[in-house]
């Protein structure tokens, strides 16, 4: 028998193919595009909810009545913010999705966050521990590590009734505030923790992430 | 390492898809000529079946009434039974039949090359049945297989071998497995592929075994190697639809995973000691369904080895945001990966639609396309354990 190859079923089968990876790429990409602009959008709302409690706090100069609404809101806030920041990490770090401005909008968004925790902390008498992580993508081994580790010592102490709000700057991407941040806590390696003001430098373990916790409480 | 990976399953997903679209279009190229039965002629060689048996004494008596029963003058028809030191009553009940033209052998065990030789020496016919004791002939099968011999070159001819309707979730799960393999086996006889002459039942020009020898003896699918050496010496395997045979399945889990790991160890070493024929002589058996079986096997490996390795890196705060995960997840892979699944499901359901006298429930089906992926997870996974092992082989 002489056998012969099927070249023009191949050649189909693998045309067909490729369309369909290519309609799947194009489909990908508006995927990912959906995806920042959603998280995006998720920004946009929480600066304005930020900013309805900064003006309360300004309307109301130093007046604690209104602690409850400052609690209530910023633990809402604060957790939006810690789930985008997951969000774009994710899609940052199993996607190869990165947007610079969007991290920028992001970090800007962070911070006030932060400063209203801070404010409302001491006006309020609110017992929650303020931690800042200060990391890098460009060049650092450890700081994935550490954000695992920060994530453990934060679980590990909710059992005991410590309430840890967690921060984190990227120090190397160009973020004006995320720079600001770092001069003012005198941060200068990654990563960097800071607890309730207080700067740790180097990589740190969940046990004695706690034991700082537990210390600047 | 992720780029790595998403290349890897960039990879896979265009191999499944273009294995997918191969058999589809070969199913659109012969649509019209893929049921039509051959033409009879009034040729009516003598046919000698030879059915090994070991330890078969539940099935091989209604197995023997189906080749009583064959439309075939029984005076062109030999039957040729082979006990293979079974250790139970099989051979006193299959000599209960023998006649004129049914003869019963018993032998010291072997295995079933060895059993299937003897039996292939004893027989006299120009075309030569090998059947398996717990299979079970339609009337038709000798008669609708014939007609294809008229080609000089045809050596092997293979019948639509099926398992009954029973109810069973694990047999009908294998029923509708069976159905998928005979319809790939059709479409890959169209360019000249067949590469197995099943065991439950396969008709031989008997001249074959005179010119590429007979079964190995010490082949964990022998069934297959005999296939693989036709093909290599350029003869041609047909498939066809119209001759139904009927066999048993396993009918427990265990088994099911034993018979697999058995034919993927043995199927594979086949396909190795056949590697040679990955050359353009060969044809599209050659080019494409060789080195397709190592392509199979390799990215079957590589997607469980990726899997293993995007749960084992999951990053810990995914925790905290699973549900979004997820949805960011729905990418280009994830989209073509979808298209497979979608691809897959249509291709099974045009081997169950092209036969018109099998129903198959649509939760049979349904559970096929969902629980399939991880018997094949459990048989290969085995597979490559034993492998590793250097396990000896038993049979």
């Amino acid at each position: 028998m002489k056998r012969t190859v099927s070249v023009p079923i191949y050649a189909a089968a693998f045309a067909i193919s490729l369309a369909i990876f290519l309609v799947g790429i194009y489909i990908g990409t508006l995927i990912d595009q959906a995806n920042i602009r959603s998280i995006s959008d998720d920004v946009s709302n929480i600066s304005e909810k930020v900013a309805s409690i900064q003006l309360l706090l300004l309307a109301e100069g130093n007046s604690s009545a209104f602690c409850p609404v400052y609690s209530s809101s910023l633990d809402s806030i604060d957790g939006d913010v810690e789930r985008i920041g997951y969000k774009l990490t994710y899609l940052e770090d199993e996607k190869g999705v990165y947007d610079a401005e969007l991290k920028k909008k992001y970090f800007i968004v962070e911070a006030e966050s932060y400063l209203l925790s801070q404010k409302v902390r001491s006006l309020c008498g609110d017992d929650s521990v303020l931690l800042i992580n200060f990391y890098s993508n460009a060049d650092c081994e450890r700081c994935r590590d550490q954000g695992v580790e920060i994530l453990k010592a934060r679980d590990a102490l909710s059992s005991s009734g410590i309430d840890v709000k967690l921060f984190s700057f990227d120090g190397e991407i160009g973020s004006p505030v995320a720079e600001a941040f770092a001069m003012q806590y005198n941060v200068t390696s990654y990563p960097s923790v800071v607890i309730n003001g207080r700067t740790y430098g180097g990589f740190k373990g969940s046990d004695d992430l706690q034991a700082y916790i537990k210390v600047n409480k | 390492m992720v780029d790595i990976a998403t290349s890897l399953n960039y990879l896979i997903a265009f191999f499944s898809l273009f294995s997918l679209n191969v058999f589809i279009l070969l199913y659109l190229k012969h649509r019209n000529d893929y049921h039509k039965p051959l033409k009879r002629t009034g040729w009516t060689p003598l046919v000698s079946i030879v059915m090994p048996a070991y330890n078969e004494e539940k099935y091989i008596v209604p197995s023997i009434r189906t080749l009583l029963d064959l439309d075939y003058p029984k005076d062109r028809l030999e039957l040729i039974i082979v006990d293979d030191g079974s250790t139970d009553n099989t051979y006193r009940v299959a000599k209960a039949f023998e006649g004129q033209n049914l003869h019963v052998f018993t032998k010291q065990n072997g295995g079933k090359g060895a059993a299937l030789n003897f039996g292939l020496k004893k027989a006299k016919g120009e075309l030569v049945a090998t059947m398996d004791a717990d299979s079970y002939v339609t009337r038709n099968t000798i008669r609708e297989l014939i007609p294809y011999f008229s080609d000089k070159d045809v050596m092997a001819v293979t019948p639509a071998v099926k398992i009954r309707e029973s109810g069973s979730w694990l047999k009908e799960f294998q029923r509708v497995e069976y159905l998928m393999i005979l319809f790939s086996r059709k479409l890959l006889s169209f360019i000249d592929s067949v590469p197995v002459t099943p065991g439950p039942f396969s008709l031989f020009r008997r001249e074959v075994f005179d010119k590429i020898g007979y079964f190995d003896e010490h082949n964990l699918v022998e069934d297959q190697e005999i296939a693989l050496r036709i093909q290599a010496a350029n003869f041609k395997i047909r498939s066809s639809m119209t001759a139904d045979v009927y066999t048993e399945p396993p009918d427990n889990m265990k088994d099911l995973i034993s018979q697999r790991v058995r034919w993927q160890r043995g199927g594979i070493r086949n396909y190795w000691k056949y590697r040679h024929m990955i050359r353009p002589e060969y044809g599209d058996f050659g080019m494409y369904f060789v080195p397709l079986n190592f392509a199979a096997l390799t990215a079957f490996f590589l997607l469980l080895g990726l899997l293993a390795y995007s749960v084992l890196t999951t990053p810990y705060y995914v925790q905290y945001i699973w549900f979004d995960a997820m949805g960011m997840d729905v990418t280009f892979v994830t989209f073509v990966g979808t298209i497979v699944i979608l691809t897959s499901t249509f291709f099974l359901w045009l081997a169950v639609q092209s036969y018109g006298n099998e129903k198959v429930k649509l939760r049979y089906l349904a559970s096929f396309l969902i629980f399939y992926w991880y018997i094949m997870v459990g048989y290969n996974v085995l597979f490559l354990f034993k492998e590793l092992k250097r396990e000896q082989y038993s049979w």
